[in-house]
């Protein structure tokens, strides 16, 4: 591989212990991947900070870098940690807040802005066309596949590694020739009965190849961010392309295949039948946006708060302070706020028989992480169903 | 068969015809996997199609290396950059397999008690008698 002078530098120490080692990181994973150089990033989207994931050995990692002086070179964002930062939340367990606060402590001496989310776009958003070095499965497939930013599903140690470099290997994704949608998906109208999460997983466990979806129409960006966190769940998807809406010249086109999507073949992905005595609705993977926070607050004033269950929503961190008369509207109304965090990465403080929720990725996790009984279903039917308003 | 982290690569194998995501489907503190039981990796030849899911697993891979949960080495039909930082991080070594469907249909063919070894980007099947 290919190094400027100044990047040799980084490799051979002459920049401290921890930028050595991050170089070393990049270099060995793009020469694996046959990155002939590195590419300069303008943000760094760290993944693998919640110590319920990482545990003690990713905390000695991350404690590590800091420790031997490791900096952020570029802008650089954090995803949830393991604890509700608001401290308000009856559903996540905070209990290893002393844990997650030495890496918290960490990313904070590296100076990472601790924005403890999984939608960075939403402080950042890319321009078509940047490179970027992001971990977050579900912000690398909206990162390239709505905003036509270039990264690949960088592990979490690589997007830190990035971050404290500013380089990442120029390989994969970041390469137009990689942006290449070879099977062209077209969805039959019928899909639009079925949640919008259960179409997310079917196309992540069923096209391999870079998918280009025709027909996805009048949904929001918010759907669109629940269908490609699902694909990127149930499969490695780093990239779909979406006809009218991923930024042209940011792709191109060569079809192998051709497949049509009816809702009979998303029946399997929409979860198990929902009974029991304790109930959880869950809205918030990825995090909500101000637009999805404004919605359960009408549908909840519609409805009637939640009776049968709890309804627990997650958000980034610092949407506590920057939508604080929303955030305490919602709590009035009896709704758990998580701020900073998710179930995906945390621990319940108590077991529920059943989650229901919108999101295909968290359908996806939870049952796999927590063992429980998962549905979907959309945000209006959620709050009905907790409400007592609907069987 | 193309090493992509090179090093020793012989042991008893286990096979799964799928793609896993290390977070979630993976239990680092055994070496086994969640989502189908009994099947354990530790200290043998991890063969599988691919990584999915989380960008987390590079981390759930290092805790395998700590935990000495670690398979000897991992043979993966698809490479994404996340499953080789989890090598790189861990130092197991890693090879891409070119005739995937050929070797599952060979180590099919055997239950159990099957040996692999990649020697000189090679791969040798051995049966225990």
């Amino acid at each position: 591989m290919y190094l400027t002078p100044e990047q040799e530098k980084m490799l051979r120490g002459d920049y401290g212990w921890s930028v050595a080692k991050a170089m070393e990181i990049i270099v060995r994973v793009g020469e694996a991947l046959g990155a002939e150089e590195l590419v300069e990033i303008t943000h760094a989207h760290v993944s693998g900070i919640s110590y319920s994931t990482i545990g003690r050995y990713g905390l000695e990692f991350i404690r590590d870098l800091a420790l031997r002086g490791g900096k952020a070179r570029v802008f650089t964002t954090i995803n949830p940690g393991c604890v509700d930062y608001s401290g308000y939340s009856s559903v996540i367990d905070n209990s290893l807040v002393e844990y997650q606060r030495l890496i918290d402590e960490s990313l904070k001496e590296m100076k990472f802005k601790p924005v403890y989310t999984c939608i960075p776009y939403f402080y950042r958003a890319p321009l078509p066309g940047e490179h970027l070095a992001w971990g977050e499965s579900s912000a690398v497939i909206f990162a390239n596949s709505i905003y036509g930013g270039f990264t690949n599903r960088e592990g979490g140690p690589v997007a830190l590694a990035a971050a404290l470099t500013g380089f990442t290997y120029k390989a994969g994704l970041h390469l137009l020739e990689n942006r290449v949608g070879r099977v062209e998906v077209r969805l039959h109208t019928s899909t639009t009965l079925m949640p919008i999460g259960a179409l997310g997983l079917w196309i992540g466990e069923n096209i391999k190849h870079t998918p280009y979806i025709r027909g996805l129409r009048e949904v929001s960006l918010d759907d669109v961010k629940n269908m490609l966190a699902s694909a990127a769940a149930s499969g490695s998807h780093a990239l779909v392309i979406l006809e009218g809406l991923t930024p042209r010249g940011t792709f191109r086109l060569e079809f192998e295949d051709r497949v049509e999507v009816e809702a009979k073949a998303l029946e399997d992905y929409t979860g198990e039948e929902c009974s029991g005595t304790s109930i959880l609705g869950y809205v918030g993977c990825p995090h909500t946006s101000p637009r999805e926070l404004l919605l359960i607050t009408h549908l909840v004033k519609k409805y009637g708060k939640p009776r049968r269950g709890k309804l627990l929503v997650t958000i980034p961190a610092e949407f506590t302070r920057l939508y604080r008369d929303l955030i305490s509207e919602l709590r009035a109304m009896n709704i758990d706020v998580a701020a900073g965090t998710c179930p995906v990465v945390s621990r319940f403080k108590e077991k529920f028989d059943c989650v229901i929720t919108n999101s295909g990725k968290a359908l996806f996790y939870l049952k796999r992480i927590h063992g429980v009984r998962v549905k979907l279903a959309s945000v209006k039917e959620i709050v009905k169903y907790l409400s007592g308003l609907q069987g | 068969m193309k090493p992509v982290i090179t090093g020793p690569c012989f042991g008893e194998v286990v096979l799964v015809d799928s793609y896993i995501s290390f977070f979630g489907e993976v239990n680092p503190d055994q070496g086994c996997l969640v989502v189908q039981e009994n099947t354990c990796f530790r200290d043998k030849v991890f063969i599988f199609r691919g990584t999915r899911g989380s960008t987390v697993a590079p981390y759930v891979i290092y805790a395998l290396r700590k935990n000495n949960t670690a398979p000897k080495c991992i043979l993966v039909a698809e490479l994404e950059p996340m499953l080789i930082a989890g090598c790189v991080l861990a130092e197991i070594p890693l090879f891409l397999i070119e005739n995937y469907k050929e070797l599952v249909n060979s180590i099919c063919d055997f239950k159990e008690g099957l040996y692999l070894e990649v020697r000189n980007s090679e791969l040798l099947l051995y049966r225990r008698i």
